[in-house]
């Protein structure tokens, strides 16, 4: 999230696509109510009329999997009409960027494409650059070759007509989506969006993200009071399991995995560090160096020299151009068998990831698999699943007991990114332990093994400097890092030992360390622990905006709400005088920890707003992403239509496809499958289910595996509401009951009616009777930037249920 | 100085955390139940859920309008009728807290016969008190009388994500309805308080009563025992029943 | 729209509700105790932790009584819930005592159809063991074109969410520790 929760109350409009925040972000709510209740608009866009669509002031139905048509034909709404907010759009977007010849977009393709390696060559994407190296641009924003004009090239196939038809949403109900949301492209207007998952799992998820912040720019929409692109977070704590890398692309801090074409530190440091040849351009990963230094030095400790790259040679290299993402490693798990043992803690991929046939065939693979959990899952338990004889499955499993919430000290970091600390109330129960202790407990273990019989790379594990006892305090001090000697910044000493205050005082020589910048400043001294803190004080511009600075601590720098410079003009006035999140003021900032302490852009020494981009301006050309640097709409992988109206490109053309014989996929347009699927959580349960599943109380409100449909489609099968029905797609079929409903309504697409169903996925065989995994009929469908299963539309078909064997009736 | 709870249904998102937070405080068992084409469970009030958010959808003018009614004892301010027929066969089977204008089942209930608990279900007219047919008790909400009387808050008032419910004096609650009703007549010109003016839990609708469950709505007629026990209660349950 | 929250509540009595007797709030005590039921979080320690399910990190206060658990309810101090919690979150406590918890170590050995029960030494001295010979069989010094890459390709670490950021700190430098390149978790699901 770019704003707060509460920050939430000062939108005028709230946008809710892709989410279904009142269920799964219940808390949401009281803030969205809190806008309403001040005059905001509440809109919801999405498959199925939900909690949240019943608290909206009004629900349009969209197709899943057409978000990008919805919304470029916002954005030619917008264009058409000029209802951007003119000062944001050319000062802190690149919209006045000229763009570099070797840019094309021809039906449905952009330039650079191999279709041998579904891959774009991305470099011919770039911005032209004058003879300084600075972006050429034009403020009037009228050069043929600049940003604004190639947006508007781009979606002016995107009309109402083509829109409505291949989204399903009425074009009454489009304009009344698009009116309403650009009223919030005045300076004193703010619009939020909340996302989650309805926009990630897509096989165009990440520019379904794009094109959402896209609006948000030229409507001036991020970085002001009530602004902002919200994802709102999943997992209790995957905003700082996020931070901290539990990704194989990234090391801590949002940092590259190091690969082996970087076989060396300068390599890895020359080829991550941006450079920006523009004065006013903050290029914040300029700093890359000491935070990837600083890093090593916490891994390697005192082992860590300049001399021998702070032990960067230790690190595993990735190939480059190899995908390690899960869906990769069950695919090589099932077809190479290569895979031998692993770990997996607090996880449930038998019950949550795509394709899940294969996921539970994949594990019979594993020679062993270590399982930290709280309770035994369909993934502990894979080898006595339901058609699986234990004798014919050779893998040891060892399921390690873990913890609660409630018996153990640590921080979690919630959406708007306020690091929390939470206490121990109670000793674990039984033997329970944190995982923090049993990976320290392991790792201690196979250290001593390689200390005493030495073997492969040992100095690869012996090197790293672990806890010798885990103890979640020390941990925390070393995430925020500490000086490995006396040091002097800025006229000041700080000794070794010392805490590191701020992330600016980070060096690049091995003279501080920290396990992840993001969040030095959170334990600025010894016994300060500030995530550890539950004050209300607030100043009096604070207390209007909601922003409690001394409630724990906000990664970074306790910064409330990101890219705050954008709020002002280039002056430093803020755009919506009432709701200032920052105000230049006698020569220096007020309100929130502004992004950077630079004067306003028009002063001497004024920056750019968007700090974390190299060029300083909030990317409507986004030339990062692998898949274009405009988003287009493409049909989900297995589409019920045979043609996309937009071009001749049916699906997105770099997607990530596994190819086995348990990866079928639907054809486009399948008559044996005609409707479409889409999966969702629900606030009583939560993921694969296997900890609220157990959670008695909760099974009792959500107790067994549904499926929601329309009135129209029921009639058409001859199923009634509470029916045991069979769904059935190309991979698998699952029982389920059908709840009959208005609150789904079939849509008319390119001209033909298509039904949508939609199931949750949390029920599993482990309790008994409940249902067993919905994900047994989506496809592993890969979005080409990060990999994410395409969850949210596939095709499927549905019957009444001969005989019922899964579900207790 | 009577204790009410006003609940606004228009702001309820039926995350049930009032449910669950009810039966935790409770110590309640889970109770089994099933997937029968609603996501309303357990399907109604029992021994083991005081509180029950009710589900209803409708599909009007092509709109849908799908209704949430987090479901729990009125605590009938005067003469409540459970209470009077309680009377009539156990003085203190069912009580009022006089300090608070909480409607307690006591223990007491246990020494009533099965056939005087079901009179007493029958007189309710929103259909609450249950029998529990372990330990032999009536049952219902008792606004976490223990939490009030320490100064805090009901559970589920506690637990409401939205703010839909409210608790503290009547008089506050009156006061904070009627800003509630006018605010959402601007949407729903026909919203109502339902019985304010006898109940110590007072809910604002946006919808007709009827549309949220059958027994949202009671037939006004006179809170006295004599007509209750008489004629009313019965033939009342047998039209909706 | 003013909801009462516990810290509405103190507000308006003027003081925090522990430093105050029942009398004074102004409830007649005698009739009550006859039949409500003493408070059970009377005395208990209050201790907050967070819930453990969205990102919206509600607070929970954990009531402790002889160093056990005897309920929970929200933080009404947390800014962002003042409170309140979903049917997840109002499940902490019992989501903390459910009968349904693992707490003692289980083995499942080839070709066995039940969990056997072990103690956690037996557990990690083995699971180590396992690391250390599958990992010194399959490590890789170089790729093939001779580069320098120290990794394990047949082994993987997935999760969690679920963990702490201290916990997920020091997941990341066990799976890099060990040269493993397949790490993973929710956030790609």
């Amino acid at each position: 999230m770019t704003q707060s929760w509460i920050d939430i109350k000062h939108a005028n409009v709230v946008l809710i696509m892709g989410s279904n925040a009142a269920e799964h972000h219940p808390i949401s709510f009281k803030w969205v109510l809190k806008a309403k209740d001040a005059g905001a608009t509440v809109i919801h866009v999405d498959p199925k009329f939900s909690r949240t669509s019943a608290r909206s002031d009004f629900h349009v139905p969209l197709r899943s999997g057409t978000d990008i048509a919805f919304m470029g034909g916002l954005v030619k709404y917008i264009q058409d009409n000029d209802l951007i907010q003119k000062d944001y759009v050319t000062e802190y977007t690149n919209a006045s960027f000229i763009i570099a010849d070797s840019y094309k977009f021809e039906d449905g393709l952009f330039s650079g494409y191999d279709a041998a390696t579904r891959k774009y060559d991305q470099s011919q994407w770039a911005f032209a650059k004058d003879d300084k190296g600075i972006p050429k641009r034009d403020k009037t924003l009228q050069d043929p070759r600049c940003v604004y004009q190639l947006l508007k090239k781009h979606y002016e196939r995107y009309n109402l007509d083509t829109v409505s038809s291949i989204t399903g949403v009425s074009k009454e109900n489009l304009l009344k989506v698009y009116e309403i949301y650009t009223s919030t492209g005045k300076p004193n207007k703010a619009g939020t969006m909340m996302y989650a998952l309805g926009w990630t799992q897509h096989s165009v998820g990440v520019q379904n993200i794009r094109l959402g912040c896209m609006i948000q720019l030229l409507l001036g929409n991020i970085g002001v009071a009530g602004g902002g692109v919200n994802a709102l977070r999943g997992e209790p704590n995957v905003q700082g399991s996020t931070d901290h890398a539990l990704l194989w692309h990234i090391i801590p801090g949002y940092n590259a995995v190091p690969t082996s074409a970087w076989p060396t530190l300068a390599d890895y440091q020359k080829a991550n560090t941006p450079v920006s040849n523009d004065p006013m351009s903050v290029n914040w990963w300029g700093n890359r160096p000491k935070y990837m230094v600083s890093l090593l030095k916490g891994w390697f400790g005192d082992k860590a020299t300049a001399e021998n790259e702070f032990g960067y040679n230790l690190l595993p290299k990735v190939e480059p151009g190899v995908d390690y993402a899960m869906m990769f490693v069950y695919d090589r798990m099932y077809q190479k068998k290569d895979i031998k043992g692993g770990m997996i803690f607090g996880h449930n991929p038998a019950m949550s990831f795509p394709n899940t046939h294969k996921v539970r065939a994949a594990l019979q693979t594993l020679d062993w698999l270590v399982m930290g959990e709280l309770h035994d899952t369909e993934t502990s338990s894979f080898w006595r699943q339901p058609g699986v004889d234990p004798k014919k499955v050779k893998t040891e499993v060892f399921l390690l007991p873990a913890c609660q919430r409630g018996e153990k000290d640590g921080t979690t970091s919630n959406s708007g990114r306020w690091h929390q600390w939470h206490f121990k109330g109670q000793e674990p129960l039984g033997e329970s332990k944190s995982m923090g202790w049993m990976l320290i407990e392991i790792m201690n273990r196979v250290r001593a093994l390689y200390e005493k019989e030495k073997g492969a790379f040992p100095e690869g594990i012996l090197a790293h400097d672990f806890l010798k006892e885990y103890d979640a305090e020390e941990m925390a001090m070393r995430i925020n890092g500490r000086f490995t000697k006396d040091v002097t910044i800025n006229d000041k000493t700080y000794k070794k030992g010392e805490m590191v205050p701020s992330f600016t005082l980070l060096q690049n020589d091995g003279s501080t360390y920290s396990l992840n910048w993001c969040y030095t400043g959170c334990y600025p001294a010894e016994g300060q622990n500030l995530a550890k803190r539950r004050e209300h004080t607030q100043t009096p511009i604070q207390a209007k905006l909601g922003l409690f600075p001394n409630y724990t601590w906000a990664w970074p720098v306790n910064r409330r709400i990101l890219y705050n410079r954008a709020s002002v003009d280039v002056n430093g006035n803020p755009f919506n005088p009432e709701l200032p999140i920052i105000a230049w003021q006698d020569g220096q900032w007020v309100g929130d920890v502004p992004d950077g302490p630079a004067p306003p852009m028009a002063m001497e020494g004024g920056k750019y707003p968007f700090i974390m981009h190299t060029e300083g301006h909030g990317q409507l050309f986004g030339p990062g992403r692998v898949d274009g640097p405009f988003p287009e709409h493409y049909e989900p992988v297995e589409t019920p239509l045979t043609k996309n109206p937009f071009s001749s490109q049916l699906s997105n053309p770099c997607v990530k496809l596994p190819k086995s014989d348990l990866d079928l996929l639907a054809a486009p347009g399948d008559p044996n499958y005609p409707i479409v699927l889409t999966t969702y959580s629900m606030t009583e349960h939560w993921c694969g289910g296997g900890d609220t599943r157990n959670t008695p109380y909760l099974l009792e409100a959500e107790p067994q595996l549904y499926v929601e449909m329309s009135h129209e489609l029921a009639e058409e099968k001859g199923i009634k509401n509470g029916d045991v029905i069979v769904v059935e797609s190309i991979r698998g079929k699952v029982e389920a009951v059908a709840m009959v409903t208005v609150r789904i309504t079939p849509f008319q697409v390119e001209g033909k009616t298509v039904h949508l169903i939609g199931m949750p996925f949390c029920f599993g065989w482990t309790t008994p009777g409940v249902g067993d995994a919905t994900n047994r009929l989506t496809p592993s469908v890969g979005e080409p930037n990060v990999t994410i299963p395409e969850y949210k539309a596939s095709l499927v078909n549905i019957r009444k249920a001969d005989k019922v064997t899964e579900l207790a009736r | 100085m009577p204790k009410c709870i006003f609940i606004d249904t228009t702001r309820c998102t039926a995350c049930r955390g009032c449910q669950v937070a009810c039966k935790q405080w409770h110590d309640h068992e889970a109770v089994p139940t099933l997937q029968t084409g609603t996501h309303q469970n357990p399907p109604d009030l029992n021994p083991n859920n005081f509180k029950l958010v009710r589900f209803s959808e409708h599909k009007l003018d092509g709109r849908v309008h799908w209704l949430f009614f987090p479901e729990q004892c009125r605590h009938c301010q005067d003469n409540p009728p459970c209470k009077d027929a309680a009377d009539e066969f156990l003085e203190g089977a069912i009580i009022i807290d006089e300090s608070t204008g909480i409607v307690i089942c006591t223990e007491k209930t246990k020494e009533l016969t099965k056939e005087q608990c079901e009179e007493i279900i029958d007189a309710c007219p929103y259909n609450i008190p249950r029998l529990n047919e372990k330990t032999k008790e009536l049952t219902k909400c008792d606004m976490c009388i223990d939490r009030v009387h320490a100064g805090l808050v009901p559970m589920c008032v506690k637990s409401c994500c939205t703010g839909a419910m409210n608790f503290g004096e009547r008089e506050d609650m009156l006061k904070l309805a009627d800003e509630h009703l006018a605010y959402v007549q601007k949407t729903f010109p026909d919203a109502e308080l339902l019985d304010a003016d006898f109940l110590g839990v007072i809910y604002l609708v946006s919808h007709p009563r009827e549309m949220y469950h059958e027994y949202a709505k009671r037939e006004t007629h006179p809170l006295n025992r004599a007509d209750f026990l008489a004629s009313v209660t019965k033939p009342f349950r047998n039209i909706l029943g | 729209m003013a909801t009462f929250t516990r810290r509405g509540f103190m507000k308006i009595t003027g003081a925090g509700v522990a430093a105050m007797s029942l009398g004074q709030l102004g409830f007649d005590l005698k009739p009550a105790y006859a039949y409500a039921k003493a408070l059970k979080i009377e005395g208990a320690k209050e201790v907050v932790s967070v819930c453990g399910f969205c990102s919206c990190g509600c607070e929970i206060i954990m009531h402790i009584k002889d160093g056990k658990m005897i309920s929970s309810e929200g933080n009404a101090d947390y800014p962002i819930s003042e409170g309140a919690l979903c049917a997840k979150g109002a499940a902490f406590y019992s989501m903390h005592i459910s009968d349904k918890r693992v707490l003692k170590p289980r083995y499942r050995a080839p070709g066995s159809d039940k969990w056997e029960e072990k103690d956690w030494n037996w557990m990690l001295d083995k699971i180590a063991r396992k690391i250390k010979d599958t990992r010194d069989k399959d490590f890789i010094l170089k790729n093939d074109k001779g580069v320098e890459v120290n990794r394990w390709e047949s082994y993987f670490q997935f999760g969690t969410s679920q963990m702490d950021n201290e916990e997920c700190a020091v997941a990341h430098q066990v799976c890099r520790a060990l040269g493993g390149v397949h790490i993973d978790h929710q956030a790609r699901v």
